[in-house]
C-alpha cells in the first residue's frame, strides 16, 4: 500500500476538519470527492507532510512521515498540486518547473529531460520559455500539474487539478491521470464528479470531516435513483449518500 | 470512523519502500543540485534590477564626493568605506527582503513545503544569490574607486581593508533584510525594514564617543570619529587594520546569526542551528567589545589591543617629493600633488631666512600627531621639533569642502609663521625663552611673514602675544616697519642681529 491512513485527525483550534479517517491505497487513481468544508483539502495537505496530524497513523509509500529522514524520503516521490497554486511571476514555465525538480532533490542531470518531458505532458511545450505572470488561470493550473509530476512522483496528490481548464484540457488531463495511475498512486480531490468517473478507479466521499462512501464509481453511481438529485448518475448517486449521510 | 480498502488497485502495488532508492545521492550530487538552484535563483532575482538603483545612487552620493577629493589612497579608501555601504543600505536591504518574502507573498507555502529540500536549504540558496549580485554590485564600485584612484595617485596602494569591511557588510545588509522578509511575510516588511536599517547605520556611525566607543564597530566607521579619512592618517604609517578586524568579526558574527536563526523553526536542524545562532552571535558581541577597547594612536588610528600587531608602527619607507628651490621643500610622496602650494607658501620667509644662522638646509614634512581630546575631540598637533620640519593641515582641497584657497591661506598662516617663530624665538635649539617672546622678537616675526589677503584677523587672534604682536601695539607698528624693507635688507639685518634677537636682548626702538 502506497497510502496507509489509520484512525487521521486533524484539528485547527477548535475545529475538527479531519474526523478519524482511515483509508488504504495502492497505485491508480483515487478521487477523494466531497462539499465544501468536507476535509478533503486538510486530508491532502497532510499526505503532503505539510501539515501534521493530530491524532492518528499515517504512513506513505512505506514510511513513517513523521520522521524526519522518512519523511524527507517520501518527499522525494511526492507530487503535490494545491487547491491555490502560488507562483513566481518573473519565472518562466520551465524555470518554475526546475525549480520543484531541485527542490525535490531530483538528480542534477536528469533535471533538464525531466522539466521537458513534464511541461510537453502538460501542452505547454510551446510555452515553456513563457513568464508565468504572461499565462491564463488554466495555463497556471497546467504549470501546477508539471512541477507535481516532474519527479515521476510514486504518490500523486492534486487538490481541485481541472479548476480553471478548458474541455479540451480536462479531457487531455484525464488521460494524462489514467497513464500516470499506472504507476503512482494518484489521489485526485475534486468538486467535478465527472472527472471522477473518466479517470478514477476508486473513489471516497468525505462529508464533515469523514468518509462516508468509499468504492468505484460505479458503485456510487448505483447508490442513486433516477428521482434524486443531479445531471448525471454519479452526481445522483453522490447526493444519495451525501443525503443518507446526513440523515 | 470509515475504513476502507482500495482492492482494485492491487495488481499495481509494488511496495515502495523495495524499489530503488534513486534519491539516495552523493555529497557531490547534492552540490550539483544546490548549484543549479542557486544558478537558478541567480537568474530570476530581484538584487539583479535594483543594480543600476546601486550605481545610480553611489554615482550620486560617494563617488562625487570621493573623486572629489585628492587621488591619496588613504582618504578615498576610507571614504569608500564611510559612503559604500551606506549607499547600499536601500536597494540592497529592500531585495534581500522582497526576496526573503517570497515565499510568503506569493502563496507558496504549502507547494515548497512537500518538497524534499529543507527549508533551510531552499532560503540560503536564495539568500546567497541576493548577496552575490549585491556583491557584484559593491565590488564594481569598489573597482572603480580603486582603478580610478590607481590612475591618479601619486604614491602608494590599494588599501584593502577598508575594501573588505564593505564587502564583509553586505552580507550583513542581505541577512537582515532576507530574515525579516522571511519572518514577516508582507509587502510592507520591504519598506520598514529598509527604513529601520537606514536609520540604524546612520545612528551608528553619529552614536561613537572617542576612541573607546562601542559604536566604532559599525563598518561604516573608517577611523576615528572627528577625523575618520584624514591625509595624515595611514600616510607615515601602515593602515592598522584593528578596527576593521573587529567590524567585519562583528558583520560576519551578525550574518552567520541571522542566518542561524533562519533554520531555528526547522526541526531536525534546529539544534544545529540554535548552536550556530549562538555562536554568531557571540562573535559580533565579542567585536563589540573588542571595539570598546580601542584608543587612538597618535598616528590616527584606532588600535585594539588584542588584535593589535606591533610592527604597524614602523614607519613607512618613502622617497619624498621635493621642490628645486635653494632650500628644498620636501613632502611625503602621497602629498606631491601640493607641494607647489606648499613651496609657495613658504618661499618668501625661506627666502629671507636662508643662510642666516639655525636656517634650515631643506624642510620636510612630518606626521602629524593625533591626541584624543575627551569626548569626541581630536586634537592634531604638527609633529616638527625643529625649523627644518613641518607637518601639513588634514583639510586638503576637496576634504569637507575645503576648497584650495582656504588650503593655501592655512599653510601661509601655518607654515610661514611657524618658520618664521621657529627661527626668530629658536625652535626646538632649547634657546627660547621661558617667559614667552619678546615685543621685539613678536614683531619681527610679524614683518617677516607674508599673509594673504585671504587670512582673516579673527584667524590670527588665537597668535597675539604667543606669535604675533596685538594689533595697534607699538610691536605691530615696528612690525609694519621691518615689512616694508626690502627682503634683501631685512635679510642684512636679521644676519647681524638674530643672535640677539633670539636671546631676548633687543628692543623694540632698536628695530629698524
Amino acid at each position: 500500500m502506497n497510502v496507509e491512513i489509520t484512525d487521521l485527525t486533524r484539528r485547527f483550534g477548535r475545529n475538527l476538519a479531519v474526523a478519524g479517517v482511515s483509508l488504504e491505497t495502492g497505485p491508480g487513481v483515487f478521487g477523494l470527492l466531497g462539499p465544501n468544508g468536507a476535509g478533503k483539502t486538510t486530508l491532502l495537505r497532510m499526505m503532503a507532510t505539510v501539515i501534521p496530524p493530530s491524532t492518528g497513523r499515517l504512513r506513505l509509500l512505506g514510511r513513517d512521515p513523521g520522521s524526519y529522514g522518512p519523511r524527507r524520503e517520501v518527499r522525494r516521490r511526492l507530487g503535490y498540486l494545491p487547491q491555490n497554486l502560488g507562483y513566481y511571476p518573473g519565472f518562466t514555465v520551465a524555470e518554475f518547473v526546475e525549480y520543484f525538480a531541485l527542490l525535490k532533490e531530483m538528480p542534477s542531470a536528469r533535471v533538464p529531460a525531466a522539466v521537458a518531458t513534464a511541461v510537453e505532458r502538460v501542452d505547454l511545450g510551446g510555452r515553456a520559455r513563457a513568464k508565468l505572470r504572461t499565462l491564463s488561470g488554466g495555463m497556471l493550473r497546467r504549470v501546477g500539474i508539471a512541477q507535481a509530476i516532474v519527479n515521476e512522483p510514486e504518490l500523486l496528490l492534486l487538490d481541485e487539478p481541472t479548476a480553471g481548464l478548458d474541455p479540451e484540457q480536462r479531457v487531455h488531463f484525464r488521460a494524462l491521470l489514467r497513464d500516470l495511475g499506472q504507476r503512482a498512486t494518484v489521489v485526485v480531490s475534486t468538486h467535478l464528479v465527472e472527472d471522477v468517473g473518466a479517470a478514477c478507479s476508486q473513489v471516497a466521499l468525505m462529508d464533515q470531516g469523514t468518509i462516508v462512501f468509499h468504492g468505484t464509481p460505479d458503485e456510487l453511481t448505483a447508490r442513486g435513483t433516477e428521482q434524486g438529485t443531479g445531471d448525471a448518475p454519479l452526481e445522483r448517486g453522490y447526493t444519495a449518500v451525501l443525503a443518507a449521510a446526513r440523515s | 470512523m470509515t475504513a476502507a480498502r482500495a482492492a482494485g488497485a492491487q495488481e499495481h502495488s509494488a511496495p515502495a519502500a523495495l524499489r530503488p532508492e534513486a534519491a539516495r545521492r552523493g555529497a557531490g550530487a547534492a552540490a550539483l543540485g544546490s548549484g543549479r538552484l542557486l544558478r537558478l535563483e541567480l537568474r530570476r532575482n530581484a538584487m539583479l534590477w535594483l543594480l543600476p538603483v546601486v550605481f545610480a545612487l553611489f554615482w550620486y552620493n560617494g563617488y562625487r564626493e570621493i573623486m572629489a577629493l585628492p587621488p591619496m589612497w588613504n582618504l578615498r579608501a576610507m571614504t569608500l568605506q564611510n559612503r559604500l555601504l551606506f549607499d547600499l543600505a536601500i536597494p540592497v536591504t529592500a531585495a534581500a527582503a522582497w526576496m526573503g518574502s517570497r515565499e510568503g507573498r506569493r502563496g507558496i507555502t504549502d507547494l515548497v513545503t512537500g518538497t524534499a529540500r529543507p527549508r533551510w536549504s531552499r532560503q540560503l540558496a536564495a539568500w546567497a544569490a541576493t548577496t552575490a549580485w549585491a556583491e557584484a554590485g559593491c565590488l564594481a564600485c569598489v573597482a572603480v574607486v580603486y582603478l580610478v584612484t590607481a590612475r591618479q595617485a601619486s604614491w602608494g596602494g590599494p588599501l584593502w581593508w577598508p575594501a573588505v569591511v564593505s564587502v564583509a557588510g553586505v552580507p550583513m545588509l542581505t541577512a537582515i533584510g532576507f530574515a525579516a522578509g522571511a519572518w514577516f511575510p508582507g509587502r510592507f516588511v520591504t519598506p520598514m525594514v529598509t527604513v529601520v536599517v537606514f536609520f540604524g547605520l546612520a545612528f551608528g556611525t553619529q552614536a561613537a564617543s572617542g576612541d573607546h566607543s562601542y559604536w566604532q564597530v559599525s563598518p561604516l566607521t573608517a577611523g576615528a570619529f572627528d577625523i575618520g579619512a584624514a591625509p595624515g592618517v595611514a600616510s607615515f604609517y601602515p593602515y592598522l587594520p584593528d578596527l576593521s578586524i573587529a567590524q567585519v568579526m562583528f558583520t560576519a558574527g551578525l550574518v552567520i546569526a541571522v542566518l542561524g536563526a533562519l533554520g531555528i523553526p526547522g526541526a531536525r536542524m534546529r539544534w544545529l542551528a540554535a548552536v550556530i545562532t549562538a555562536a554568531g552571535l557571540a562573535a559580533a558581541g565579542t567585536a563589540v567589545a573588542l571595539a570598546g577597547t580601542g584608543r587612538l594612536d597618535p598616528h590616527g588610528m584606532i588600535v585594539i589591543p588584542a588584535l593589535h600587531d606591533s610592527a604597524g608602527h614602523q614607519p613607512v619607507r618613502y622617497t619624498p617629493a621635493c621642490s628645486r628651490t635653494p632650500v628644498p621643500v620636501c613632502v611625503h610622496p602621497a602629498y606631491a600633488t601640493f607641494l607647489p602650494a606648499v613651496t609657495a607658501a613658504v618661499a618668501p620667509e625661506l627666502t629671507e631666512f636662508a643662510g642666516l644662522p639655525g636656517a634650515p638646509a631643506r624642510i620636510s614634512q612630518v606626521a602629524a600627531v593625533y591626541r584624543q581630546e575627551p569626548g569626541n575631540g581630536i586634537s592634531v598637533s604638527g609633529g616638527g621639533t625643529s625649523p627644518a620640519e613641518f607637518a601639513l593641515p588634514d583639510e586638503v582641497p576637496g576634504r569637507l569642502g575645503t576648497t584650495g584657497a582656504e588650503f593655501a591661506a592655512q599653510l601661509d598662516e601655518g607654515l610661514g609663521l611657524q618658520l618664521a617663530s621657529d627661527m626668530i624665538l629658536g625652535g626646538g635649539d632649547g634657546t627660547q625663552s621661558a617667559a614667552g617672546p619678546s615685543q621685539a622678537q613678536l614683531a619681527v616675526i610679524a614683518g617677516s611673514v607674508r599673509f594673504p589677503p585671504s587670512v582673516q584677523s579673527r584667524d590670527l587672534a588665537p597668535m597675539y602675544g604667543r606669535l604675533l604682536p596685538q594689533p595697534g601695539s607699538p610691536a605691530d607698528r615696528a612690525a609694519r616697519r621691518f615689512a616694508a624693507l626690502s627682503p634683501a635688507a631685512r635679510h642684512a639685518w636679521l644676519a647681524g642681529h638674530l643672535a640677539a634677537l633670539r636671546s631676548g636682548r633687543l628692543s623694540l626702538a632698536q628695530l629698524p
